[in-house]
């Protein structure tokens, strides 16, 4: 498999790699396949790639403060399960799959729950009265993301916070192109319904403008 | 189409992949929402374990010793959970659980100064009954969670199936419009002449009185099979479908109408050999690059002293991927067949037979 692919090591008589191979092709596919074959590098290199997917499936569902540690311990457990992976072009969408499962595995665990609210912008200490207007807002947006049914909350994230195009989103997750956009198109009016209603919250019932952020 | 779908489709290309008229809503978002962005590299990995010598899932399933124990065991709680399944669907019946909602609008008698109004009722389609819309009468069906038709006038149809899953429905007569934000293979519309899948869309199905009908796509693609028959419809395509003979072969609606009208001859089964070969004369030499998506259809459909001089034409409108052999794809092999449908970037192929198989236990090629 590795020869196919143009890498010049030998795997190694431990059953392991950690060598840089020659990487004449460098797509998904032939990076499956070379950690598939114990490359570790061609790992690190698919973990560049599909980080941003991991971490934006896992702001959708857990705690802000909780994503960035989880995203690595999704590669740590995606990584001993490589080789059973038999099509190597579903990669991105196996390891969203598994992704998803540390979400729900992450409240399944007993944990101590956090008297702090998981803005990540909170601990800034003494701010600016209008730089803490905005933390509160830029809050705000995103909790309106993420009170979004899930599907749409899932890819708006990709789209709006990792900053993935509907066709990457749709590349890297698996999912068709028709229902990235629907999700996108739906959730982004959806979006927009909650951030108005809030708007007339906040002003005690009188309608107001849209908000803008600045 | 209904102006609501119209309103959905409007230009949404900047928030799909950032080109077009930005939309200054979305970079505003965009601009507040970057702070939580992924942007850390990659930390140290550990070394990769590969197996020395893998050994094929059966093998490990039947060499494993907790196999028998963990069989029996499945086996217990299979046993218990269809028992309390049956009793409590006897108990209470799905029409109960798996209903949808569904507001009819009709037009109302025209008052004194001469003005219709609209009267609007909200209604309830339980599992196994027919919705059926009059002249004068449209319906919004709430599809479960998962999406909405819109039911036209002169229309009837029927909830087959719902609940967790598959959502499935009988479209006897008449037009649907459906928006399906599920994921795909979930939905499915029986007609009398062939059966469509939402792979991720939204699309327009009319039947005919004689059963006959033909699907067209806004969004997404859609898959429409019988009998092993199948047809792939992306956005901008469409397809009729017969009582006879099934799906029939898809095409882009800005083709021309002679390749259009070409392509209806050839879905007839009887038609002689010289209105055979001056259609399929017609579809090659008009044939344009989007189009090889309706070649590759033709590819099973047509016969087998046919089929190279549609191998040909489609070949120099999308060269086969590496892999694809101009043997392999005269003989109809299914794997290259899927391959060189992915070269077209339509959708994933892959979606389709996953959910093909999940229906028959048992894949199925072109």
């Amino acid at each position: 498999m590795a020869r196919g692919l143009g890498f010049s090591n030998a795997i190694l008589d431990s059953g392991t790699m950690t060598g840089t191979p020659a990487v004449p092709d460098d797509s998904d596919i032939a990076l499956v396949k070379a950690s598939q074959a114990g490359y570790r590098d061609a790992f690190g290199q698919l973990y560049q790639r599909y980080a941003r997917m991991v971490h934006g499936i896992l702001l959708a569902k857990v705690p802000v403060a909780e994503v960035e540690d989880l995203v690595h311990e999704v590669f740590l457990r995606a990584l001993p399960r490589l080789h059973g992976l038999r099509e190597a072009s579903r990669f991105g969408a196996w390891l969203a799959a598994i992704t998803r499962n540390m979400a729900k595995d992450y409240y399944r665990q007993p944990r101590v729950q956090l008297e702090c609210n998981d803005d990540s912008a909170s601990a800034d200490g003494i701010a600016a009265p209008n730089q803490q207007a905005h933390t509160r807002e830029v809050q705000e947006i995103l909790d309106g993301v993420r009170s979004l049914p899930e599907a749409y909350r899932e890819t708006l994230i990709l789209r709006l916070v990792e900053g993935m195009t509907g066709p990457e989103i749709a590349a890297k997750t698996g999912l068709s192109h028709g229902s990235v956009r629907v999700n996108l198109n739906r959730g982004m009016q959806q979006l927009r319904e909650k951030l108005g209603q809030r708007c007339v919250a906040a002003s005690g019932g009188r309608k107001q403008e849209p908000r803008k952020i600045d | 189409m209904a102006p609501d779908h119209q309103d959905r489709t409007r230009d949404d290309s900047y928030l799909w992949d950032g080109s077009g008229q930005p939309d200054p809503e979305i970079q505003r978002l965009e601009l507040a929402l970057e702070r939580f962005r992924y942007s850390r590299p990659a930390p140290p990995l550990p070394a990769i374990q590969v197996p020395a010598q893998p050994l094929r899932w059966w093998s490990e399933i039947a060499l494993n010793p907790w196999t028998p124990r963990f069989a029996a065991t499945l086996l217990v709680v299979s046993a218990i959970g269809c028992g309390l399944w049956l009793e409590q669907s006897s108990r209470r019946p799905d029409v109960a659980r798996h209903g949808w909602d569904v507001e009819v609008t009709s037009a109302s008698q025209p008052s004194e100064n001469g003005d219709a109004g609209v009267a609007k009722k909200s209604e309830r389609l339980e599992l196994g009954e027919t919705l059926e819309t009059n002249a004068a009468t449209k319906a919004s069906v709430a599809v479960a969670e998962i999406g909405r038709i819109e039911v036209e006038p002169m229309t009837r149809l029927r909830l087959l199936q719902s609940g967790t899953g598959r959502k499935r429905i009988a479209l006897d007569r008449g037009t649907i419009h459906a928006t399906i934000w599920a994921p795909p293979g979930q939905f499915v519309v029986d007609t009398p002449s062939a059966v469509a899948v939402d792979l991720g869309c939204m699309y327009t199905l009319h039947v005919d009185d004689s059963g006959s009908g033909i699907l067209r796509t806004t969004l997404g693609w859609v898959g429409f099979h019988r009998d092993g028959r199948e047809s792939f419809i992306p956005a901008g395509a469409a397809c009729p479908t017969h009582v006879k003979s099934g799906p029939g072969t898809p095409y882009f609606e800005d083709a021309s109408d002679a390749f259009r009208s070409a392509l209806a001859q050839l879905d007839l089964p009887e038609l002689n050999s010289a209105s055979r070969n001056s259609a399929l004369d017609l579809v090659l030499r008009q044939a344009r690059e989007r189009d090889a998506f309706t070649l590759w259809h033709l590819l099973p459909r047509v016969r087998t002293g046919e089929r190279p001089s549609v191998y040909d034409r489609l070949a120099a409108l999308v060269p086969p991927p590496p892999g694809v052999t101009r043997d392999g794809i005269l003989r109809l092999d299914g794997r290259m067949l899927d391959s060189w449908w992915d070269a077209f970037d339509l959708g994933d192929i892959y979606l389709w037979r996953h959910w093909e198989q999940s229906w028959t236990g048992r894949p199925t090629s072109p």
